[in-house]
Parts: C-alpha cells; sequence; structure tokens
C-alpha cells in the first residue's frame, strides 16, 4: 500500500514539476489562495500581495477571498478566514477554544488592563493624535502606557502635529485591528451620544 | 460608612468623579460641584488614611474642584460676568466627563473583541527554509519597534516548539557555600591531596570554576598551601592553624 502511495506521490512531484515550468498550475485560482493563506498562517496576506502573486486583478482576488470566507463561514469547518486591518488569514473558530485549552491544558492569561483600554479608544477615534490631547481626555499621564502600547505594536507614530514643538502623533496599527476583529476602523463600534439633554437620564441608570 | 478604598480600580482622576457621581446620584448635566469636590476630598483622604500612594493627577483635579468650588461660593460680579464672558468651568469639567464616560463605555466593547479575538488562534508561518536561498543579503529598514515585535514572534514560536512539558533543574552554587562545603570536607581528608578530590561532586564547568574560586579564597586566608606538581596537577596541603 504504501509502496503504492509514495509511487503516486513520486509522480505528482513530477507532474508539480512540470507545472512549476509553465508556470499554470492545474488547481482553481482559489483553491491556489487557499494553500497560500495555508502557509502564510498568523502572519496572513493582503489581498494586493496575493493579486501580485497570481497575477490576477485586486477585484478577483477579492471576490475568489470573499468565496473562501463564505465557504469556511459553514457549521462545518472548524477554521474560517478572517479579514481584520485588511490581512487575510485563517483563525480557529471561536468554539473550538474551550477545547483548545482542555487539549493543551491551558488557561487563559494575557489581558489589557482597563487603561490600556481607554487609551487605545482614544486613539482609534481621534487618530491621529497627541500624548497631550489623549492626556486631556484621560485626565493622567500617558508616557508610559503610550511606550507600552508602541511596545506591543498597538500603535504607532504617524508623524508630527503643527502644533507648537511639532508634538508626535499616534494612530493604531494594523496589529490593533486584528485584535479587536476590526475589519477597517469603520467598523469600530458608535461613541455613545449623550450631547442631548433627552438622554441625560439614561446616563448612569443601571 | 466603612468603604474599602482602592486606587487600582481607578484609571484616573476623571473615574474616580463619575464614580462618586454616580454613588450620589448627582445630575451629571447640572453638577453639583461642591458635593461632588467634598466627596473627592473624602475620597482623597480615605485613601491617606490607607497608606496609599495618591498619584499627583489626582491632586491636580483636586485643585481645580476646589477652584469651582470657592469661585461659586463667592459673590459674583454680574456686571463683569457679562462684559468679559468665559466658557463656565463647570461645564468644562461636565464635557470632560461625559467625553471620558464615552470612551469608558465603548472600552467595555473593546474588551470583548480583545477577549473573542484571544479565543481564536493561528498557526505560524510554514517552515519555507529549504526554498530559501541564503546568499541573498536581506536589508531590513523597519524601526525598532517592529524589530522588537518580530523577536518576541521568534521567542513564542521557539516556546510553540519545544515540547510542551520541559523541566530545566539548575543548580547555582555560590562560591561563599562552595567554601563552607571545602571547609567541612577538610576535616576528613589527608593533609595533603589532589584537587581532583574536591572536584569530584561536580558535574559541570560551573562547579569546576566555583570549587576552584573557593579554593583561591581559602589559599588567600592562608587555610590552604599549594604545590603544582611534575605532573601538572594542583597538590594542596592544609595550613597547620
Amino acid at each position: 500500500m504504501e509502496a503504492v502511495a509514495n509511487k503516486e506521490l513520486e509522480t505528482d512531484i513530477e507532474k508539480k514539476d512540470e507545472d512549476n515550468q509553465d508556470q499554470t498550475p492545474s488547481l482553481g485560482k482559489e483553491a491556489t489562495i487557499e494553500g497560500l493563506l495555508y502557509v502564510a498562517g498568523e502572519d496572513g496576506i493582503k489581498a494586493a500581495r496575493i493579486a501580485e502573486t497570481l497575477d490576477i486583478t485586486l477585484e478577483d482576488t477579492c471576490v475568489y477571498l470573499e468565496n473562501i470566507k463564505k465557504r469556511y463561514r459553514d457549521d462545518s469547518f472548524g477554521i474560517e478566514l478572517v479579514d481584520y486591518g485588511g490581512t487575510y488569514k485563517f483563525l480557529t473558530k471561536r468554539e473550538i477554544a474551550p477545547y483548545v485549552q482542555k487539549l493543551l491544558d491551558l488557561t487563559r492569561s494575557s489581558n489589557l488592563s482597563q487603561s490600556a483600554l481607554e487609551t487605545l479608544a482614544i486613539i482609534a477615534y481621534k487618530q491621529p493624535i497627541t500624548r497631550v490631547e489623549i492626556e486631556d481626555l484621560r485626565g493622567v499621564g500617558c508616557d508610559m502606557m503610550l511606550r507600552k502600547l508602541l511596545a506591543r505594536g498597538l500603535i504607532q507614530e504617524s508623524g508630527r502635529s503643527q502644533a507648537p514643538g511639532r508634538p508626535i502623533l499616534y494612530e493604531v496599527t494594523d496589529e490593533f485591528m486584528d485584535s479587536f476583529k476590526l475589519e477597517s476602523l469603520s467598523d469600530l463600534p458608535i461613541l455613545p451620544d449623550y450631547s442631548t439633554d433627552e438622554e441625560s437620564e439614561s446616563l448612569f441608570s443601571e | 460608612m466603612a468603604f474599602e478604598a482602592n486606587i487600582e480600580q481607578f484609571s484616573g482622576p476623571l473615574d474616580l468623579m463619575l464614580h462618586l457621581i454616580r454613588e450620589n446620584k448627582l445630575d451629571i448635566f447640572d453638577l453639583d460641584v461642591v458635593v461632588l469636590c467634598d466627596q473627592y476630598l473624602e475620597y482623597l483622604e480615605k485613601m491617606q488614611d490607607l497608606k496609599l500612594e495618591i498619584e499627583s493627577e489626582y491632586l491636580v483635579e483636586l485643585a481645580t474642584l476646589i477652584e469651582y468650588k470657592s469661585k461659586k461660593l463667592l459673590p459674583k460680579n454680574s456686571a463683569e460676568l457679562e462684559d468679559d464672558y468665559k466658557e463656565d468651568p463647570k461645564d468644562a469639567l461636565v464635557k470632560r466627563l461625559i467625553e471620558h464616560q464615552k470612551y469608558k463605555e465603548v472600552s467595555l466593547k473593546f474588551q470583548e473583541a480583545y477577549s473573542e479575538r484571544l479565543e481564536q488562534m493561528a498557526k505560524p508561518l510554514s517552515d519555507v527554509d529549504n526554498f530559501r536561498d541564503d546568499t541573498d543579503d536581506v536589508l531590513y529598514d523597519g524601526n525598532s519597534y517592529e524589530l522588537l515585535k518580530a523577536m518576541n514572534r521568534i521567542l513564542r514560536r521557539l516556546k510553540l516548539s519545544r515540547p510542551v512539558e520541559t523541566k530545566l533543574a539548575k543548580k547555582e552554587i555560590s562560591v561563599d557555600d562552595r567554601i563552607l562545603v571545602i571547609k567541612a570536607r577538610l576535616k576528613d581528608m589527608n593533609e595533603s591531596f589532589d584537587f581532583d578530590v574536591l572536584i569530584d561532586d561536580c558535574h559541570d564547568l560551573q562547579g569546576v570554576v566555583v570549587t576552584f574560586l573557593a579554593v583561591l579564597d581559602l589559599i588567600k586566608d592562608s587555610l590552604l598551601n599549594f604545590k603544582i606538581g611534575e605532573d601538572d596537577h594542583i597538590y594542596l596541603k592544609r595550613s597547620v592553624n
């Protein structure tokens, strides 16, 4: 049995070599993209890069990607395709998590502090924003917090403001988009609006 | 009313004020700064009683609150008010509090998304080293944070590539400890002996080095004398005293 399988494998490889020579993989584009995504793993790939690799248009690539996404959404798959921050990657579905923990004997640990979350929220909605502006909104110094967030790759510097002293501006990164399941900044939850007096009663009601 | 004060609970003075407003059922749009100021001060005093360190930001806001309060208590000069209109400092505070409340509320949604995302896992990039041409020079133009991120990723992968359960036992002995051990052993040994005898319980280079340093110390303290034999062995001899 095994020998037969090996033989088949060999002929497969030969076939693949031939294919490589005329640069036409016999698989469909969608399947090829699926394979690329599998290889890229957690790094993920941007749609533009896939289009470039397969030498197809960006529009076509997005159609293929949407197809794969739709296909994997089905309950018969344990993984799904996401494109948080415009980077496509395969992730296990959330429903798997309890079993993963059991299998590998894990306990959830790393979490972001309330201060970190608030700082990130302010930057995400107001970006690009300077440190002083963030501190004004939060009422506390943010120097260390910004450094921590920079080190975690959740925010990055994006040039300098025209204000006196030309302070550094900050914005969120693709890593932030991935960590908070955002496909684009327009996916941010809508900020609650308390400006009208009618709503004043609902504020703080528990 | 006994009440546990914990500064960690609040992400800043604005957060504390929001808590106090809620606690005392104040109307944020028609804020009673006097009550808020008193409560705020009381809270800081309680923290002080508990010997908790109060961050300077809390004091800055306290100063602002007291300024509002004192302005409110002083009789207003109406002519001046009309003459030179400025934004009511109270309104400015209310605006800040509301802004803060907005971000606080929305950060809960962020927290939710973050936890959800943690439950989804990806595979590392496949091993493609076999396809790579090592002779290519790789030019990299990233910043130090990208480098840090990349290094973290490497460390994480390294951790993943190890067996799930590993036990590493490393025994570190200090020179001082070693001296004590050797001193104890000296009593039961011949007056002169080979250095090799002392290292027969050492399993690694570190042990040998520490033993050697310990012996040097003992020689310095004239507890031992030494002689290098023709066979390049170190012979040690106990001192008479």
